[in-house]
């Protein structure tokens, strides 16, 4: 019977008898891209924050520096891993090689929200150390100038100004997940894409289908961006600010005002 | 004794960027109250000077005294030290992610580990000082120039620092508002505040020094009073120096 059916009357009947499983399946999907990107993001402000301590030569220890270059080292690879290979190859091997390799089971969901997790943060990583050395160098001058310390100056000073330059790349990379999770239904994740694959493959719905799905994507993405940039100008405050009246100037001229009023 | 007053003393401070020497075995003193400018032409070394000064340089030789500790040695707390010696730089520096009154009050807060009400109590009495009580709620990119300089030196001053390095403060603002920041600098050095000044301002560090440093080539080529350098120059590299500026 839906193979009498229009283009029209197949979404709307894709709509009535799968619909629950679209949003649950969307629902899904953004769960893990709300979470990954968070603790994306913790990871990447970690490595990154990390990745640009400076050594002093003269002052800090031998052990300090040798310890801090080796994990640099580490941080630099698992960056270069994870931005150098397929997101669905990662959750392959982490799925299955887990396991084997370390003796671990991994659940799907576990190893679903770990691989979304490391490759953001792997991106994030950069992100932030790109955020980070956008700073005007006088700024770190100034801090350390008034005596604050590496730690001192990247709390109060760096860090919030490189984030107003990072969060676009938080957002990006939110969209970025919304879509890639969809790689994640090869582990079996029954995310949007893979209640497509279902629905179509059962019914023999691509097109139709793919257009539902496209949509939802869609709607998830271009409210994401918006809401991002509303957080972005919340962020930016005020252009304007206020003169403060130390010496209640402006109090005595409406008293004077009102004086001769009378 | 003259020993009670020093606070700095510089010695055979030499200073290699790779292998361009870019300051030459430096020796001169800084006492309570003194107000030395460093005047010379451009790349001669007056920043890179002050900036070995304050440990934003490492210096490559020599030491440098504070008090008695040397604060060169690898073990000294540069960041107390750093306390106590603060900076006025070309470009401001002011925090761009606070207001007016932050910027005076994270270092007391962070760093000298004050109360609030007391931190706050200071950074109003220097921005008053320097005329910027008014702006306390703005963020540096909403000021002028020479609003924002006499700010970084309420930042500087909130820290009760026993001398101020300035490097070239005037140099990047407009000529109309030079006047305001120089000023609010003759008003400190009048009041007692140690200040150790790199300038192109001739006239200002001819009226305002109590000593003056004339550097050449990464060395100090001639020193002396104000009347010693601006009025009876001995070297003929300092006379032709300032041979460059008029209306002195
Ligand atoms: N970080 C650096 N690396 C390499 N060379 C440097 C560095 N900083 C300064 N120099 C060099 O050191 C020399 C002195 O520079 P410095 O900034 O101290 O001069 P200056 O007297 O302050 O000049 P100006 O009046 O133009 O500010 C210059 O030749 C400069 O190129
Ligand atoms: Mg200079």
């Amino acid at each position: 019977m839906i193979s009498n059916m229009s283009f029209f009357e197949r979404i709307i009947y894709l709509l009535q008898n799968y619909g629950v499983s679209y949003m649950k399946g969307a629902g899904t999907t953004l769960v893990i891209a709300i979470v990954s990107t968070f603790i994306g993001c913790v990871i990447g402000f970690a490595v990154g924050i990390v990745q640009t301590i400076p050594l002093d030569e003269k002052r800090d220890s031998l052990l300090k520096r040798v310890v801090i270059r080796a994990i640099k080292v580490i941080l630099r690879c698992y960056v270069e891993l994870f931005r150098g290979t397929p997101m669905i190859v990662q959750a392959v091997f982490i799925y299955y090689g887990a396991a084997q390799l370390f003796n671990i089971t991994l659940g799907m969901w576990q190893s679903a929200f770990l691989v979304v997790s490391i490759n953001t943060g792997a991106y994030m990583a950069e992100s932030v150390r790109g955020g980070i050395i956008s700073v005007d160098p006088g700024q770190m001058e100034g801090a350390k100038a008034i005596g604050m310390t590496h730690f001192q100056a990247m709390i109060n000073v760096i860090m919030p100004q490189a984030f107003r330059n990072i969060i676009p790349q938080i957002g990006n990379n939110f969209i970025i997940n919304i879509k890639d999770t969809s790689v994640l239904s090869i582990i079996s994740i029954v995310d949007l894409f893979f209640v497509h694959k279902s629905v179509a493959g059962a019914l023999y719905t691509y097109f139709e289908s793919a257009t539902i799905v496209m949509a939802i994507y869609l709607c998830m993405t271009v409210i994401s961006s918006k809401l991002l940039n509303l957080w972005e100008k919340f962020l930016d405050g005020s252009e304007n600010f206020e003169l403060v009246d130390n010496m209640d100037i402006g109090n005595q001229m409406n008293k004077a005002k009102r004086k001769g009023g009378r | 004794m003259a020993e009670n007053n020093r606070i700095l003393t510089v010695s055979h401070l030499v200073k290699n960027f790779g292998t361009h020497e870019v300051l030459r075995d430096i020796d001169f003193t800084v006492d309570k109250k003194d107000v030395i400018s460093i005047i010379g032409a451009s790349g001669s070394g007056k920043s890179t000077l002050l900036r070995c000064i304050n440990l934003l340089e490492t210096p490559t030789g020599g030491h440098i005294y504070y008090h008695d500790k040397d604060i060169t040695d690898a073990k000294m707390d540069i960041y107390g030290y750093r306390e106590k010696v603060g900076m006025v730089f070309q470009n401001f520096n002011l925090f761009h992610n606070l207001s007016v009154l932050e910027n005076c009050m994270v270092g007391p807060i962070k760093v000298k580990k004050q109360k609030k009400d007391r931190a706050r109590e200071l950074a109003m009495t220097f921005l008053n000082k320097v005329g910027m009580d008014q702006y306390i709620n703005a963020k540096p990119r909403q000021l002028s120039g020479g609003q924002q300089q006499r700010v970084a030196i309420a930042r500087a001053l909130a820290m009760e620092p026993e001398v101020l390095l300035f490097d070239e403060p005037t140099s990047a603002l407009d000529p109309q508002m030079v006047g305001e920041v120089l000023n609010v600098m003759s008003t400190l050095a009048s009041e007692g505040m140690t200040m150790l000044i790199v300038t192109h301002e001739m006239a200002f560090a001819r009226d305002i020094s109590s000593h003056v440093v004339f550097m050449a080539d990464g060395v100090i080529e001639e020193e002396g009073s104000s009347e010693d350098i601006f009025v009876h120059p001995q070297k003929d590299k300092t006379k032709e120096f300032l041979s460059r500026f008029r209306n002195l």
